[in-house]
């Protein structure tokens, strides 16, 4: 019932065609389908059309960002609370958006347009149905899934209040400036750590999106897998003291940055809150470094 | 709304004092209660009071299997639904089960394992501080799994458990092992989006065949194994992969003879998600991807 997970982020990147050889190449997602100005893009396990959307802009920046609902009537449900809420919501109906079926969109109290979807096209994913292999050979980091996002708020309380509040969302954890006003908030649908953060910054900005690595050992091979193409990193391979993951951050060529995560835990529905206070910033962010640098809480798109 | 998840599992053990020590020394659990006969443990993770209840008898094997639901209403509309197939349930408040227990609807599944469905087990917190948290905690012992991941049971009709925990308990089906003549040998349920919480697997009505815990990778796997073989205790497979859930395991046994399992990796599976068949001709790599045959141990050997 309700919001089941996180369903695709559509970026916008200047160049479609490098945008397109990095996601393949490097990252190692499928090319689903192609239109004059858009790309899509999935993960080896997904099932569905795509979890990446990349659209031609001479900005580098974000469209929405796309949460999939369990049951189809969870739509209607949502669209009312929103209204009542006092956003505008508008409906997209089937066949006019690539991949999916009837959604719907508004602007959230962070500036980000917010969709969320129920029927979605289903392409399948790389294994079979009957006697499945173990995929083999797979190219670049190769992640089995998308995982979360994180995005930028002005007024990270507010923003919050909206996506608990109105949409369910449950709160894992905290950072709480010295003054008690909240610098970072994580939340989650999916019964892990976070489907959806928001940090203190510029509203309607991404920080990153997350794809998800089984473990460790993964996230060691996607680092010799970024260095060998060249691609910036920004931190990691490391720890977080927030969801307790293993994690490296990057910037695609475009400058939209990205992380591998995997590891932390499963809270239930009831799970208290954890919080982290503002003296204890670094080791929230990053343990192991046990301080943020300046690119990371400046950087977004 | 519904069951969200596994809750805990009682085991009987004819040497309560033993079966303690290996759970708390070998397996890591941390030990949250302790009665005559029964003693009360969880994964150092686990907010709840309990995920194993070790219950003193002169056999060994499952007492009961426990469900935790999401919202206190759940437990009605599910034992309405149990009743109205035809099996009768019985409400036990919060206390009346022991240390820690919830509110709890009991009801004997057509597999034959008593089976509770629970809300508002005592929240005891983990092993760390709700400010500033290390990722761990000091001083664990053993393997030190963080929680509960599924349970694995026996009966003699599959394809009817399976029936009942889809239809009446609204599990979904994400893998299954299909004979020739088309019943079900095996069949794998969820209700957290990962390839399992229960699994059946054919065999005697009410057995047991493992209880697993999870670990976070498989190098977690490595050390188990280490620590399973330092303690002397006895490996039945792996660490090795499994076809179905696509995940890695561990089998051991405890010392009453019940199958422990510490399981990591697998899927995410969406509520839509069309499940895997496995064939039987395929049952080999089914259960133990690198080897393809399964060994007469796993088979014949529960509790």
């Amino acid at each position: 019932m309700g919001i089941l997970r996180l369903s695709h982020v559509d970026i916008t990147v200047p160049d479609l065609e490098l945008a397109k050889a990095y996601y393949t190449g490097v990252m190692g997602m499928d090319l689903t389908e192609e239109t004059a100005d858009r790309a899509f893009l999935k993960c080896w396990d997904e099932e569905d059309h795509h979890s990446l959307a990349v659209r031609y802009d001479p900005r580098v920046g974000m469209d929405r960002f796309t949460f999939k609902v369990e049951r189809e009537d969870d739509l209607d449900e949502l669209e009312d609370r929103v209204e009542r809420y006092g956003f505008a919501v508008q409906r997209v109906s089937k066949g006019e958006e690539v991949g999916q079926g009837e959604s719907i969109r508004f602007e959230t109290p962070s500036g980000h347009e917010m969709e969320l979807v129920h029927d979605v096209v289903k392409v399948g994913g790389r294994t079979a149905k009957v006697n499945p292999e173990i995929p083999f050979g797979l190219r670049g980091i190769a992640p089995p899934r998308m995982d979360h996002l994180l995005i930028n708020a002005e007024e990270v309380g507010d923003a919050c209040r909206f996506y608990m509040d109105v949409l369910g969302f449950r709160l894992t954890e905290q950072l709480l400036g010295g003054d008690g006003h909240p610098i970072g908030m994580w939340m989650e649908r999916s019964h892990s750590p976070h489907d959806l953060a928001v940090v203190s910054g510029p509203n309607g900005a991404l920080h990153h999106f997350a794809y998800w690595l089984d473990d460790w050992d993964h996230v060691r091979s996607a680092a010799d897998i970024l260095a060998y193409n060249a691609i910036q990193v920004d931190v990691g391979p490391t720890r977080h003291g927030v969801t307790r993951g293993n994690t490296i951050y990057f910037f695609d060529p475009m400058g939209t940055r990205n992380e591998v995560f995997t590891g932390g835990y499963r809270p239930d529905p009831d799970f208290p809150t954890i919080t982290w206070t503002e003296d204890n910033i670094g080791r929230a962010v990053f343990y192991y470094e046990g301080e943020v640098n300046e690119r990371f809480v400046s950087v977004h798109t | 709304m519904g069951i969200l998840r596994l809750s805990h599992v009682e085991l009987r053990v004819p040497d309560l004092e033993l079966s303690t020590a290996y759970y708390t020394e070998v397996v890591g659990l941390v030990e949250t209660a302790h009665e005559d006969d029964r003693v009360y443990l969880k994964g150092w993770d686990e907010q709840q009071h309990h995920s194993l209840i070790l219950r003193y008898a002169p056999t060994y094997g499952v007492e009961t299997v426990a469900f935790k639901v999401q919202h206190p209403e759940d437990l009605d509309e599910l034992a309405a639904r149990i009743e109205a197939r035809g099996i009768p349930t019985k409400r036990l408040e919060a206390g009346d089960l022991g240390p820690g227990s919830g509110t709890t609807i009991r009801f004997r599944a057509p597999s034959g394992h008593t089976t509770d469905l629970v809300h508002g087990m005592a929240q005891i917190g983990n092993a760390l501080p709700l400010h500033n948290p290390p990722p761990e905690p000091p001083g664990l012992v053993g393997i030190h799994p963080p929680r509960i991941d599924h349970v694995f049971l026996m009966c003699e009709d599959v394809d009817e458990i399976t029936a009942f925990y889809t239809d009446v308990l609204d599990f979904r089906l994400t893998e299954q092992i299909v004979a020739d003549d088309g019943h079900q040998l095996a069949t794998f349920l969820e209700r957290t989006h990962t390839p399992h919480d229960v699994a059946f697997i054919t065999g005697p009505q009410g057995a047991f065949h493992h209880l697993a815990y999870w670990v976070d990778d498989w190098n977690d796997l490595r050390r188990a194994a280490d620590t399973c073989a330092f303690h002397g205790v006895r490996i039945d497979a792996g660490p090795t992969r499994h076809g179905a859930t696509r995940g890695w395991g561990l089998y051991f046994f405890d010392p009453a003879g019940n199958r422990n399992e510490v399981y990591t990796g697998g899927y995410w599976a969406d509520p839509d998600r069309e499940p895997v068949t496995w064939t039987e001709a395929e049952m080999g790599r089914a259960v133990f991807y690198y080897e393809g045959v399964v060994d007469q141990s796993f088979l014949t050997e529960h509790s």
